[in-house]
């Protein structure tokens, strides 16, 4: 579905972003100036196509926290204040994340490791051995 | 991307005794000890021998929250009052029972404070908590086949006992060993961000990072808000184009022409190259009606290859 409403949103962003950079002169006089966060994306050569993509990152991760169990009435605000680069990370990773597979089981062998890892010194596991 | 979880117990079991012993013996003949990181000769000239911030407060974390309660402490010690309760359904994962990287930046701006991440050095950690600057820190206590991640707070150091000191977990100013300590923040690669208010920056920060983190801040909060931070900036780093120009902006924004314009003129001194600064020095003047500058200024910008050029030709025809 999501594919879909990219094919679909994608050319309709490309438009309003043609819009969007045409002539500063019909502005009005006193907003005319390039933005700061435009300068450094220009700086860092991005095209149109990344920042599509960043557009559409914001909706993936809108969607991946609400999957993930965040409050729908909280997850605009979150998203609304990730960075490009933050929000772009969010949505290209956050579903690799091998869930619940980064818990310290009850495994007696990786108790023992861990055991002999922190009395050495390489891990902060255990309280009592420190 | 990392999640962060706080240590757990497990259980017991016996047939796994003699297959671990092996692969612990393995594991110690492999990993040697834990080294201590070494200081730079001129941060081991400049930082004190201890340090102890003793005005951060103390959160304990509840359940799996170390990622609210580390930043509940920070934003604390920058003055903004934030409850744990407040910054739970802001940054907390529930299905993922942590928080990951990038909100802990995000929730910091919605507070209007400025995440600045650091340099992941042993140097820029402690010349930070030399500076005051309390700092949140990403571990991973065990080892990376099975993660524990984990969110802690360095508040202080002792080069001579060579301890960090944390507000972590459930224990508020918890001395451990240097070695032990940067075992375990290697393996998030040394993450380590500080919340600042606009208009502090950290001690030890490159001028283009420092740039990026408040940049980031003013798309969320307004260049109103960043102004005093693109300010110290610009005081610290005067020749500094980009951020001339972001000053210049700021300015721009808060009803400040002249002042603005004198930010894109050092930017451009700074760097005659940067078109984007000479235009928005050249539309600034054509609205201030000062026509032959602004079109001295444009005139440059359009002789610039690069992004800006077909802008500038532009406010250029439509200027004659």
């Amino acid at each position: 579905m999501m594919k879909k409403l990219r094919r679909y949103l994608s050319p309709l962003l490309m438009a309003l972003m043609v819009v969007g950079s045409l002539p500063v002169a019909a502005a009005p006089v006193n907003s005319g100036l390039v933005s700061t966060q435009d300068a450094l994306s220009a700086e860092r050569a991005q095209d149109d196509r990344q920042r599509i993509h960043q557009i559409l990152a914001r909706d993936d991760v809108q969607h991946q926290l609400e999957a993930q169990g965040v409050d729908p009435a909280d997850v605009e605000a979150r998203v609304a204040a990730l960075s490009d680069a933050e929000a772009a990370q969010m949505a290209a990773q956050l579903e690799q994340l091998p869930a619940g597979a980064s818990v310290v089981g009850a495994l007696f062998a990786v108790f023992v490791i861990l055991l002999v890892t922190d009395i050495l010194g390489l891990t902060d596991v255990y309280p009592f051995t420190r | 991307m990392l999640t962060a979880r706080s240590p757990r117990h497990c259980v017991a079991g016996q047939r796994h005794a003699r297959f671990a012993g092996a692969v612990a013996l393995a594991l110690m003949l492999l990993a040697g000890c834990a080294s201590t990181p070494e200081l730079s000769a001129r941060a081991r000239q400049a930082l004190p021998e201890q340090a102890l911030l003793e005005r951060i407060p103390f959160h304990g974390q509840r359940d799996y929250q170390c990622g609210p309660a580390s930043l509940a402490m920070v934003l604390n010690a920058s003055g903004v009052g934030v409850t744990v309760d407040t910054l739970i359904p802001q940054v907390f994962l529930p299905e993922r029972e942590g928080s990951v990287q990038p909100e802990m930046l995000a929730s910091v701006r919605r507070h209007r404070r400025i995440p600045f991440v650091l340099e992941g050095t042993f140097d820029a950690l402690l010349s930070e908590i030399g500076a005051g600057h309390p700092v949140v820190v990403m571990q991973n206590l065990s080892l990376p086949a099975w993660p524990v991640w984990h969110y802690a707070v360095a508040i202080g150091f002792d080069r001579q006992a060579e301890q960090l000191i944390l507000h972590s977990g459930m224990t508020p100013r918890q001395r451990t060993d240097f070695a032990r300590f940067d075992a375990t923040w290697a393996r998030s690669n040394r993450w380590a961000f500080v919340a600042l208010p606009p208009g502090e920056l950290p001690a030890t920060l490159s001028p283009q990072d420092a740039l990026t983190a408040i940049a980031d801040f003013e798309r969320v909060q307004g260049t109103r808000a960043a102004l005093p931070a693109w300010e110290a900036l610009a005081r610290r780093y005067p020749h500094h184009a980009m951020g001339q120009f972001a000053l210049g902006n700021a300015y721009h924004d808060a009803d400040a022409p002249q002042q603005a314009m004198r930010a894109f003129n050092r930017a451009v001194q700074a760097d005659p190259t940067l078109g984007v600064a000479w235009l928005n020095l050249g539309l600034l003047r054509q609205a201030q009606g000062q026509h032959a500058a602004a079109r001295r200024a444009l005139r440059a910008a359009a002789e610039l290859e690069g992004p800006w050029q077909a802008q500038a030709q532009l406010a250029l025809d439509a200027h004659r």
